[in-house]
């Protein structure tokens, strides 16, 4: 990490920067030298440095004029000022001209190297959190409005769904809770020739049936007692749209086979009414839950599973999608921010592994949640470990609940891989027979 | 006459008393240098005071300016080792236990803030010892072209002050430890 933190010196005195050099090459960063003002500009002009460590007095251009040019032409380079006892005034005007710190000669060591090491993180960080921007705005010029999908896998997905778009059949798309399902029938929507026509979601999950059957198809006035005044369903308001039935494993089988009629034949009456009305939507539909397992228990009809199921797009959940979590952290971070007021500008490393390492249940909704009270509690630009202290006992991806056979099942596995295989070291290890060992794994075969 | 193949000489080093310094401060070093780097190393003849290296402003000797005369003559494959009693310092730094010139093949060491001890007393001899052996082996690496280690305990840690230095064990890590090795059996490394 130290080597790509360059470090130019600037001193008059050659046993000054020669020492100073010497022991930076010692610490491991690449340090040059320069003997004044004019050959440290002209060493700017020919490679990058990360930080300037610069005399004030010296003969022609001093120090601080150097500071004065060179922040015009290089203001992303760190500087630390270096002078003797007596030109203090210097330094502190240097300090108001942008220059980062200063030491008075001769200093510690361990004074410098804290200090290098305090700035080359710095810069590190600030690249770091530049480079996720970076891939943020790039994120902003695929037209996929709000939705971050940098990884491979979300990549293939948002391929995937603007292949079909153009075309008029049924998708359905699964992944687990907060994965971002309702995200993408949108973008889809928004990808689609009806983009210019509604697009209608209804939550098929957690209404009685009676209160769902007449959201989707209407009813006429008087169809039942409360019904006061005639109301159109989803399914006529979905007309040159798109209607996006989420969680479609909990429609009762019943309406199943009403809705099969209705995406035959692309039309259907109100309830307690007897007139016919036409709908052309395109069907996108959306579960958590695994239909097919649910076709096998009866609970969906398998011909409305195939008539929904035509197009099936599947979502990772976020801990298989690496690439994305810090990028969607960072996209959060700055909507909240921006919508608090509050100055955030990225996450230390630290938070970063510790969100990697996380294994988000919950999925995108749950790094929202977290991000948004990351950035209530933060005190300071960037968000470190302390923000993000309520997610780490979870960190191993919870305590797993497992029998204690599977657990020898698993432990065995891991003494037989540490020994290469060899049943005899293996036995060794876990303190028993050899015999023992092989009829346990014969039984755990036969498994 | 078959042409006498060129002997290939491993590294060696001299440990130089730069004028007079304990001679068992300067047996312990090489015999650390021996050991920890495996190098053969040897004590030799005393050098003269170096006065010529005292700065009169900083009540100090300049390290840089003992490395510069410890350089002079230096037979390449050799490693000089300067030990002094006199106080340290660099231009930049206020003073330091020992420097040395990286893959230069040289290095120098004082014995002068290793009898510090606590409260105010000066620390047992065994100890200073102890210390001296660690500055000789960190500059005696630096000299060979090794760089700081970030490791916990390794001899290549920085040491700004004697608790660091205190708390490194007289070990090279694995990683400095093969890159020793490495350096130690090219005679022409240094
Ligand atoms: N790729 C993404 N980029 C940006 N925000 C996302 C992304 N995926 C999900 N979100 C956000 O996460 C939250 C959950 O997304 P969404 O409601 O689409 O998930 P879902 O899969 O429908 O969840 P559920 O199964 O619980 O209904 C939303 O606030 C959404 O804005
Ligand atoms: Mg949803
Ligand atoms: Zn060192
Ligand atoms: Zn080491």
């Amino acid at each position: 990490m130290t080597r790509d933190f360059r470090i130019l010196v600037v001193d008059d005195e050659l046993a000054m920067r020669e020492s100073l050099a010497g022991w930076l090459h010692k610490e491991g960063y690449a340090a040059d030298c320069a003997a004044g003002g004019a050959e440290a500009l002209e060493l700017l002009g020919g490679r990058t440095y990360d930080l300037l460590l610069v005399d004030i007095k010296m003969p022609g251009m001093d120090g601080l004029e150097l500071l004065r040019k060179m922040k015009e032409t290089h203001p992303q380079t760190l500087v630390v000022i270096i002078t003797a006892y007596g030109s203090i005034e210097s330094a502190v005007q240097a300090m108001k001209q942008g220059a980062q710190d200063y030491l008075l000669k001769p200093f510690d060591p361990e004074e410098l190297i804290l200090l290098i090491a305090k700035l080359a993180r710095q810069r590190e960080l600030i690249r770091e959190n530049q480079a996720l921007k970076e891939r943020l705005r790039e994120q902003e010029r695929t037209g996929w409005g709000d939705l971050v999908a940098d990884s491979k896998a979300m990549r293939a997905v948002m391929r995937l769904v603007e292949e079909v778009a153009a075309s008029d059949s049924p998708v359905l798309i699964t992944g687990e809770t907060g994965t971002g399902k309702e995200m993408v029938a949108r973008a889809l929507h928004a990808a689609s020739q009806r983009a210019y026509g509604p697009f209608v979601p209804i939550n098929c999950g957690g209404q009685n049936e009676s209160l769902l059957e007449s959201e989707l198809f209407g009813h006429e006035r008087g169809a039942f007692t409360g019904a006061v005044q005639a109301r159109r369903g989803r399914l006529e308001m979905a007309d040159g749209g798109t209607l996006f039935l989420d969680e479609v494993g909990e429609i009762p089988p019943k309406m199943q086979v009403d809705l099969l009629r209705v995406l035959e034949e692309k039309a259907f009456t109100r309830l307690g009414g007897s007139q016919t009305v036409h709908s052309d939507f395109r069907l996108v539909s959306a579960t958590h839950r695994d239909l097919a397992a649910l076709v096998r228990a009866g609970e969906v009809r398998q011909d409305f599973f195939y008539r929904i199921n035509v197009i099936a797009v599947r979502l990772p959940p976020l801990r298989e999608r690496d690439d994305d979590i810090g990028l969607l952290a960072q996209y959060f971070l700055l909507r909240y921010g921006r919508e608090t007021g509050k100055t955030v500008e990225g996450l230390t490393p630290e938070a970063l592994r510790i969100l990697n390492a996380y294994a988000w249940p919950g999925n995108v909704r749950e790094l929202k949640n977290v991000m948004e009270r990351a950035v209530v509690i933060a005190r300071q630009p960037l968000i470190g470990k302390n923000e993000l202290t309520f997610l780490q006992p979870d960190q191993e991806s919870g305590p797993e609940l497992i029998s204690l056979e599977e657990m020898e099942r698993r432990h065995i596995q891991r003494v037989l891989e540490a020994e290469e295989g060899n049943i005899t070291h293996a036995a060794q290890v876990l303190g028993i027979d050899r015999r023992t060992l092989t009829r346990k794994l014969r039984r755990q075969e036969a498994k | 006459m078959p042409e006498a193949s060129p002997r290939v000489l491993p590294v060696q080093a001299e440990v130089v008393p730069l004028g007079r310094v304990n001679q068992v401060a300067c047996a312990v070093a090489a015999a650390h240098i021996k050991a920890l780097l495996g190098l053969s190393s040897q004590v030799v003849q005393a050098a003269p005071e170096p006065d010529f290296a005292y700065l009169p402003v900083r009540g100090q000797h300049d390290a840089a300016a003992l490395m510069d005369y410890l350089a002079k003559r230096r037979p390449s494959g050799v490693i000089r080792v300067g030990v002094t009693e006199a106080d340290l310092c660099l231009p930049v730094f206020t003073f330091v236990f020992g420097e040395a010139r990286l893959g230069g093949g040289v290095a120098v060491a004082s014995l002068h803030r290793l009898w510090e001890g606590r409260y105010g007393r000066s620390a047992p001899r065994s100890l200073a010892y102890r210390r001296l052996a660690k500055v000789v082996c960190h500059e005696t690496g630096h000299a060979l072209g090794l760089e700081h280690c970030q490791e916990l305990g390794c001899l290549m840690r920085f040491a700004g002050g004697l608790t660091t230095l205190d708390r490194l064990k007289m070990w090279f890590c694995p990683a400095c430890a093969g890159e020793l090795s490495a350096r130690r059996a090219e005679p022409f490394s240094v």
